[in-house]
């Protein structure tokens, strides 16, 4: 299974080498942390399951030793690997920069990789090949495009959910979001493996 | 163990096309052809055979092993060849051998470079700018390197030139000399298996219309030829399908010695090559 997930590197050699400057622009620009960190993790994740997408890929990959239960399960793994990995290169990227950031930056950039991977994902497996990865990008773009209404209407006219936000503490918080978001990551990982268990290619 | 492939009563079911009740033996350490117009159901056939899909009803067992215990057993026992492309197209041939080699305990990789070489295969060169020949030259040479006992390839000959095709067969024939080798495989082109096969299974509308070796086929079906007025509804049973031109008719039977008592010499019979069985065939099955 470590050879699935070691597969992506081999697979996307030469986008690899377009991440760093990718990552560098945002940073150039200034973009918030938090989206910084959520634009590197869906990197390599994302552009797997475009190739994965494929039903060429698919015959591969079910030919050769594996089963349909790794093969999904290497892909949510995999997606967790090559989420710290970035985080990873996109800290050292900041520092590099002195771009200043916080633990909780990395927290939250993580936590919706992982809750945007666990919508998605399953989706990859219900839409037809050739849609899915525009499907994805656009609605990707208008996520962040229109969270920030949200979150300021949510400001505005939620104050009870505001408040006790701000009364939880912080780690009753963080405790609950990562649970919150590892549920829906097993969830989503039970629904893509129930799905394609059945597929046939 | 005598079968390498087991399938017993096996259906599968699509909108419009299914595959019936196959029950389809393989032998080891024998080549057996799969043959078929196109759509007959061959492809879908091996796909059972490679788990790319699972029957609705029956079994399926390679090596007496089930997919539903021991998938990867049973795949690390098998190389494979599909008509199409099925790696990465951007890719180049060694990066491939780096994704697929480390799925395979046997993966050898001295055997991998000979093939490389013999076929004089480009390493470094994206897969999508293979000519035809080069890509099915490339699957086999990820097919034969790791030691696999069972060969499974859907149309290998497809879309090839006469010359490759040729050395393609004299490489399985090369490969039948280890006798604990099986090769299974699909193709249109009967001409094909004249030269190595031992067995020859056909399939019909979705139905396995026999599964013999070639020297049984040889023996149980031949051409009639004879004057119409030979024909009537008793002789005709004679016959898988009779095709009538005012010259005479031409049957294909698969007694021939009920052909023999009945019409004597009175006939011409002559040897029924594969090509005129699935012609004949294609008419339908006339008798009961």
């Amino acid at each position: 299974m470590l050879n699935l997930i070691k597969r992506d590197v081999i697979l996307q050699k030469r986008q690899l080498l377009l991440f760093i400057p990718f990552i560098l622009v945002f940073i150039l620009l200034g973009a918030p942390p938090v989206l910084i960190f959520l634009v590197a993790s869906i990197f390599i994740p994302f552009n797997t399951y475009a190739y994965d997408e494929k039903v060429e890929t698919n015959i591969l990959l079910n030919s050769l030793p594996y089963t349909r239960t790794e093969i999904i399960a290497s892909r949510y793994l995999g997606a967790i690997v090559y989420m710290i990995l970035s985080i990873g290169v996109t800290s050292l990227a900041l520092l590099a920069f002195n771009k200043h950031f916080t633990v909780s930056d990395i927290a939250i950039g993580s936590g919706l990789f992982l809750l945007f991977a666990a919508l998605t994902f399953p989706l990859f497996q219900i839409f037809k090949q050739g849609y899915i990865t525009t499907v994805i990008l656009i609605s990707f773009i208008l996520l962040t495009w229109i969270s920030r209404p949200i979150a300021l209407y949510m400001n505005e006219h939620l104050t009870t959910i505001i408040d006790f936000v701000d009364n939880t503490s912080v780690t009753v918080l963080y405790t609950g979001a990562t649970f919150f978001i590892m549920l829906i990551y097993i969830i989503s990982w039970g629904i893509t493996h129930s799905i394609y268990q059945r597929k046939v290619f | 163990m005598e079968n390498v492939v087991e399938l017993k009563n096996v259906t599968k079911r699509f909108k419009g096309f299914s595959v019936n009740h196959i029950n389809l033996q393989v032998k080891r350490g024998f080549v057996t052809g799969f043959i078929g117009a196109n759509g007959a159901g061959k492809s879908t056939t091996i796909k059972t055979m490679m788990n790319l899909l699972r029957p609705d009803a029956g079994e399926v067992k390679l090596f007496g092993l089930d997919y539903k215990t021991h998938e990867k057993e049973i795949k690390q026992r098998i190389g494979f060849v599909y008509d199409g492309n099925i790696f990465f197209e951007g890719l180049n041939l060694k990066d491939i051998k780096r994704i697929v080699a480390p799925a395979y305990k046997r993966w050898d990789d001295t055997i991998f470079y000979q093939y490389v070489e013999q076929f004089e295969l480009p390493l470094n060169k994206a897969i999508k700018t293979f000519s035809k020949g080069m890509q099915m030259k490339a699957s086999l040479a990820i097919a034969l390197s790791h030691q696999a006992e069972l060969i499974i390839m859907d149309e290998p000959t497809a879309g090839l030139d006469p010359i490759f095709r040729r050395e393609l067969l004299d490489l399985l024939q090369e490969l039948m000399v280890d006798g604990n080798r099986t090769i299974f495989f699909s193709t249109h082109i009967t001409t094909d298996l004249d030269r190595i096969a031992d067995y020859i299974a056909f399939i019909q509308k979705g139905e396995l219309v026999f599964n013999q070796s070639i020297h049984d086929v040889a023996e149980n079906y031949a051409l009639v030829k004879g004057e119409l007025n030979l024909l009537d509804r008793d002789t005709e049973k004679a016959f898988v399908h009779v095709h009538r031109a005012s010259t005479g008719f031409e049957a294909l039977t698969d007694n021939i010695k009920a052909a023999k008592n009945i019409f004597g010499d009175t006939v011409i019979i002559e040897r029924a090559s594969l090509e005129d069985i699935m012609y004949y065939f294609k008419g339908g099955i006339h008798h009961a």
